[in-house]
């Protein structure tokens, strides 16, 4: 390819992917946009930050909880028990919505919830 | 008594070492030097930081079983105390150490594995920023298209592979699919981004991955396109163009002045 050819094909390649996005619920090269467009609505009715935060927090108590519950007991071999169980309380509720939402997205959030 | 550095060092050392004793300074209520008590406190240590790692590399613990991970996170654990105050930046160099250890070597996958976890984590934590609108190019002129740059979301990370390590991340944290364009069965590299609120992850051909690295690199649309096809022919340039402005992993874009003067 020339260089004015190659640069036609690539002025040609952009507008194609700049129309195919400006259209209504584009479908794009094999890759739906649809659920990023649902996460983005659903991101502004303020739950998803939340939901995010709370998981967060939840990441730390879990640190805090297993390390301080064998503490009487352990001695310097630590056994790491604790920690398998799964994390509950407000983090799974709040969270539910949110795998609804992702699934098929691959997020390690969901797993968290769901592999422990 | 050592000086307050000092001190912190033989603290610091006693706590990564299990045989070795706490500074003089560390006694109980008796007066007595208290090594029960600093092994329980040791002991939390490694447990938290070992949970830690648990929690950042989900796959990795998975692929390993409990029993190897624990004994594999203990080595780290002892030889890498955080650097930061800020928990989950702990494990950084958790990849690196993986590719390093001998025993593991058996699973050439591992370490990327482990970076894709490591940039999973990153992407999560990384700012917020909204996405170029693809419109905002409709007025690019065809004749200067080839030397767009683009500002890509500060939250992509980008993990190059020669192993499926993509395949394997995804199959040891959830059931596929996950939002992809075409694997190559051999060598997988893997976009991360979150431009809203959760972790995307595209598992990219090398030619994707090539296209990719050149525009983070900041070449230009047309030679990021020319690199993408010197590895990978059949790579579609519309497809990867809408996936980059669609999947809102741009922030930004500019048309680079072109250097022809004189030539």
């Amino acid at each position: 390819m020339t260089t004015r050819t190659a640069s036609l094909a690539v002025a040609g390649a952009l507008a194609t992917a700049v129309t195919a996005l400006a259209a209504p619920l584009a479908s794009a090269g094999g890759m739906s946009m649809t659920p990023r467009q649902h996460t983005m609505a659903e991101l502004h009715t303020g739950k998803f930050v939340r939901c995010f935060g709370v998981a967060l927090a939840g990441h730390n108590d879990c640190y805090a909880g297993p390390g301080t519950t064998c503490a009487g007991t352990a001695s310097r071999n630590y056994q790491g028990n604790a920690f398998k169980l799964v994390p509950t309380g407000t983090c799974t509720a709040i969270t539910t919505p949110y795998v609804t939402i992702v699934q098929g997205h691959g997020s390690l959030s969901k797993i968290t919830e769901a592999g422990r | 008594m050592l000086p307050w550095a000092e001190l912190q060092e033989q603290l610091a050392a006693a706590l990564r070492d299990p045989e070795r004793a706490p500074p003089a300074e560390c006694i109980g209520p008796d007066g007595a030097r208290a090594t029960k008590r600093f092994a329980v406190y040791r002991n939390n240590v490694f447990a938290g930081l070992i949970d830690a790692l648990a929690e950042s590399y989900p796959a990795v613990h998975r692929l390993l079983g409990v029993e190897c991970f624990e004994e594999t996170a203990r080595r780290y654990v002892s030889q890498h105390l955080p650097r930061s105050p800020v928990l989950l930046e702990y494990g950084e160099r958790f990849s690196e150490f993986l590719e390093q250890l001998e025993p593991l070597a058996a699973l050439p996958y591992l370490a990327d594995v482990a970076r894709i976890e490591r940039a999973w984590l990153e992407a999560y934590h990384a700012p917020e920023a909204p996405a170029l609108d693809p419109g905002a190019l409709a007025g690019i002129p065809a004749h200067r298209a080839a030397d767009l740059c683009f500002t890509l979301h500060p939250s992509v990370r980008l993990v190059r592979s020669r192993s499926a390590a993509v395949t394997i991340w995804g199959l040891n944290v959830a059931p596929p699919p996950w939002a992809s364009l075409p694997p190559d069965p051999i060598a997988e590299s893997a976009l991360l981004a979150r431009p809203a609120a959760e972790v995307e992850v595209v598992c990219l051909t090398p030619g994707a991955a090539e296209f990719l690295a050149a525009l983070a690199g900041g070449l230009t649309l047309g030679e990021a396109s020319e690199r993408a096809r010197s590895v990978h022919d059949t790579f579609h340039l519309t497809e990867h163009c809408t996936a980059l402005l669609g999947g809102g992993w741009v922030t930004a874009a500019h048309l680079r002045r072109r250097r022809t003067r004189g030539h």
